[in-house]
């Protein structure tokens, strides 16, 4: 969604700006649309009985379940009816905002997601802004230095991209939880829980960030106003913060908006080893029942973050960026 | 030929908790009133009230039973005070404790408990019950309440283990009035007459349960009649094992559900420990006899041979589970027969032979048996999380290595769980062996796992698809027998029939296993299917 900055195209007129906006909003609907129905169409034409799945899973059988009861279940979600009927009643109801009813909770999906978004949003937000400040604290410390401890630096980004959440997670509350005592085990909702958790999402995604700008930081180092600013007495340290860093961040606020998305799903496993709240508690459950309405709400929601995330990034752009404003 | 087997065990007293013990029965003092129980549960499930095991654990906090059964099998008093079966063994007469109410003030008599009937045999799948009609739908003739205190069943047909299966979670009394608010009520706050009752459900995190003041209708197993001592539960849903493990380490849980094997010779050191071995079918590989190559017996006995089973159990549980060679019956069944544990040795030179014998003498290169230039290829599918933990399956890998020494090829074959109730891969032709276990207290549940297929009706939990008319036969009139010797002599005769056919490959039985704090006194597991009872609980100061 961020392949293009939009408003660096765009002249500086009113309706220039709001045919870019239109273009977006049509662009995010496509998104949103496309990934509801890829959604409830692989989970609906998936082979195997979702009569039977729904009759199973919710008393833990496996027995085949008789023909009248088949029957039953299969008039009352309408499975006896053309996939493309479902589907056309599924979609209309989502344009109205209506997620359907989850199978195995018989309550509206867009409730079970409002009730539990906010633990996600908290985890997710709080992860981003996290891995941001340890990539800019590691960026500025050692970009463009070429010491023994640099490149130490340069390589804990490395480890740091590539370790999975969910081994980190567990170091994590087994160092910090369990054996120093510094955090409750069971972090619950509050803040004090968020904080181990959104380490262990944030702790790779910061590896990102940072190979990321860390490069930048490097390039722009060399810049001509650089040295100019050097000439006119600044401090290094101000220069990397006030000049360089400016310029540094840019491709690592592009990649924020691809990295909510991605913390979206790493949210799913985090939340189980914290036994937090959240749609990534809700999500597994559902996938493990396939129960469609809910797993495709999710995934709507989910998609909806993203879409939104990658909005505010190309916002943000011409505020970080002057010169965008004035092309 | 059965061996009295000790259900429920206290595994460990830690030492101070023994002192303790000693200085408290001096004392002979009540158990102390008050305090909230923090317990670290596994799963959660999508909705309080479904027939699954993992709701179940939770309706045994909020809700009665017509009858109870004691880990030894005696059904007692609960619901019912007491009961009459007529001569034809067709009729049960039921006398109900009088003056019972659910937690909203609906009077729990007769005519609520048959509401409750009604329901689960109903055919509309938004009431019906499956576990309860899959049991006791094609015996019931007619249910009926004569007065408010009485309630009468007519079978069709005798059906001996009635009363064991009415004593199980799946058959729990629920207020009607709850029942008619419909499915999404339900689901999130059932109504029972239980010592506790739903509180709140915060979704991903835990139940609230509080304590029924006016509870007055203990089972007869019970260790006292009355109000819970505690004023409450709260039953977390803890999933990852290091957490639930951690919270109990930390204090922030009084008990949890299922210490990992990791921890087993730690968590005996420093908790209490209370293990139930869960009766009906154990963890078990059934072979498919109905396509090559289980369809020769030689072949499936060679099987059985080629791992050390028992080894394997042991090693991947750290002894935290018992191992079960009787494929067709838990060790805590009393029915069972502890010999059968032993029908099939680690016995790799058997194993060899029998294969000579059945015409699989080839060898490709890589050393996997052939016959008429087939592979001896054994497709082992099974569903993960809690349909069969991590440890089961280092017990299948382990297995699968033994078994390419004596020339099988076993492929595992994971498939997500939902594929799993779906029934999608699990036609007969897609696999060679499949492990499952389903929870019962004792022979009831052959009937399950053995029924033939029927008018085109394949029975999906008979995955060994085996399925001999004498097989049928023993076990059907084992269930219409009421002579005790003669109906456990036929249950038996049932067992062996099946594990000397090599059917079924058994592994272990399922447990439930609870880790407390040492100061958590009374609580116990419940016969039939290892329900935790927190009724009697009370804390020690």
């Amino acid at each position: 969604m961020s392949e293009s900055t939009g408003l660096v195209a765009g002249e500086p007129t009113r309706a220039g700006r709001v045919r870019v906006v239109l273009h977006r909003l049509l662009g995010a609907i496509f998104v949103i649309w496309a990934t509801a129905s890829i959604t409830f169409g692989v989970q609906s034409l998936l082979p195997g009985d979702r009569a039977e799945l729904m009759i199973n899973a919710a008393a833990g059988t496996f027995t085949q379940p008789t023909a009248a009861e088949l029957a039953a279940v299969n008039a009352k979600y309408g499975f006896d009816r053309p996939f493309w009927e479902q589907y056309l009643h599924y979609i209309g109801g989502v344009l109205q905002g209506d997620l359907g009813e989850s199978y195995q909770s018989h309550r509206p999906v867009a409730e079970l997601i409002a009730g539990q978004i906010a633990p996600t949003l908290a985890l997710t937000l709080s992860a981003l802004a996290l891995a941001w400040a340890i990539a800019i604290a590691v960026t500025v410390f050692s970009g463009g230095r070429d010491g023994p401890v640099a490149r130490a630096f340069g390589g804990f980004q490395v480890i740091k991209a590539v370790a999975p959440p969910y081994w980190i997670g567990t170091i994590l509350l087994v160092v910090f939880s369990i054996h120093l005592r510094w955090v409750p085990v069971e972090g619950g909702g509050g803040l004090q829980g968020l904080i181990l958790p959104s380490l262990a999402l944030a702790i790779p995604l910061s590896g990102f960030i940072g190979q990321i700008i860390r490069a930048e930081f490097g390039r722009v180092l060399e810049q001509p106003f650089v040295t100019s600013a050097r000439m006119r007495g600044m401090g290094n340290l101000a220069v990397r913060l006030r000049h360089v860093l400016r310029h540094a961040v840019l491709p690592g606020i592009t990649l924020s908006g691809w990295a909510l998305g991605s913390l979206f799903s790493g949210a799913a496993v985090i939340e189980t080893v914290f036994a937090r709240p959240g749609i990534g508690g809700l999500l597994v459950t559902g996938t493990a029942t396939r129960d469609i309405p809910l797993v495709t709400g999710i995934i709507i929601a989910s998609a909806a973050a993203y879409v939104i995330a990658n909005l505010i990034v190309d916002l943000l752009y011409p505020i970080i960026d002057p010169r965008l404003k004035q092309s | 030929m059965t061996r009295p087997v000790r259900r429920l065990a206290v595994r460990s007293i830690p030492a101070a908790m023994a002192l303790a013990l000693a200085a408290s029965a001096a004392a002979a003092g009540e158990p102390r009133q008050g305090g909230i129980i923090r317990y670290g549960h596994y799963q959660e499930p999508p909705c309080l009230y479904t027939g699954w095991v993992q709701a179940g654990y939770i309706q045994r906090q909020y809700a009665d039973n017509l009858v109870a059964r004691d880990n030894d099998g005696n059904i007692v008093p609960w619901l019912a005070t007491s009961w009459t079966v007529s001569n034809d063994n067709l009729t049960y007469t039921f006398r109900i404790k009088p003056d019972v109410k659910f937690t909203d003030g609906t009077v729990l008599d007769a005519n609520a408990i048959l509401y409750n009937f009604n329901r689960w045999l109903s055919d509309d799948p938004a009431k019906a019950n499956r576990n309860a009609k899959l049991y006791v739908a094609e015996y019931i003739r007619q249910i009926s309440a004569p007065d408010p205190l009485t309630l009468k069943i007519e079978l069709s047909k005798p059906y001996q283990p009635l009363l064991t299966v009415l004593a199980t979670y799946f058959f729990g009394i629920l207020s009607p009035t709850a029942l008619e608010k419909g499915q999404e009520a339900i689901c999130e706050k059932p109504i029972g007459s239980g010592p506790f009752y739903v509180d709140e459900w915060k979704r991903g995190q835990y139940v609230v349960l509080k304590r029924n003041p006016d509870y007055n209708s203990a089972p007869a197993t019970a260790k006292h009649q009355g109000p819970a001592h505690v004023d409450g539960i709260v039953w977390k849903f803890l999933k990852d094992n290091t957490l639930r493990y951690g919270s109990l380490q930390s204090g922030e849980s009084d008990a949890i559900y299922d210490v990992p094997a990791v921890y087993w010779a730690e968590a005996q050191k420093n908790y209490t420990i209370i293990q139930d071995i869960t009766g009906g079918t154990p963890t078990r590989l059934q072979l498919n006899t109905a396509r090559p190559p289980f369809d020769d017996v030689r072949v499936r006995q060679a099987f059985a041979h080629v791992s050390d089973r028992r080894k394997a159990v042991e090693v991947a549980t750290h002894g935290s589970i018992p191992y079960n060679g009787n494929g067709s019956l838990s060790q805590s069944s009393p029915e069972h027969v502890g010999a059968l544990h032993d029908s099939y040795p680690y016995d790799p030179a058997a194993a060899n032979r029998l294969l000579d014998e059945a015409g699989w003498s080839a060898r490709d290169r890589n050393g996997v048996r052939q016959k008429d230039g087939k592979p001896l290829t054994v497709r082992l599918l099974y569903a993960g999380g809690s349909l069969l933990s991590a440890d089961a399956t280092l017990v299948l890998q382990i297995l699968q290595d033994q078994a390419r020494d004596v020339g099988f090829e076993v492929v595992l074959k994971p498939i997500p769980q939902a594929d799993w109730f779906a029934g999608k891969g699990r036609t007969v032709d897609d696999y060679e062996a499949q492990p499952a276990y389903w929870v019962a207290s004792s022979a009831e549940i052959l009937k399950i796992s053995w029924r033939p297929d029927e008018g085109g009706v394949i029975n999906a939990n008979n995955a060994s698809r085996f399925q001999p008319p004498e097989l049928w036969k023993l076990i059907e009139t084992a269930d219409r027998t009421f002579d005790d010797a003669e109906r456990l002599k036929l249950y038996q005769d049932a067992q062996r029939l099946i594990v000397n056919n090599a059917a079924v490959v058994g592994l272990f039985p399922l447990t439930f296993t609870i880790a407390a704090q040492p100061k958590l006194r009374d609580v116990w597991i419940s016969s039939p299917v290892s329900e935790p009872v927190f009724h009697d609980a009370w804390f020690e100061e």
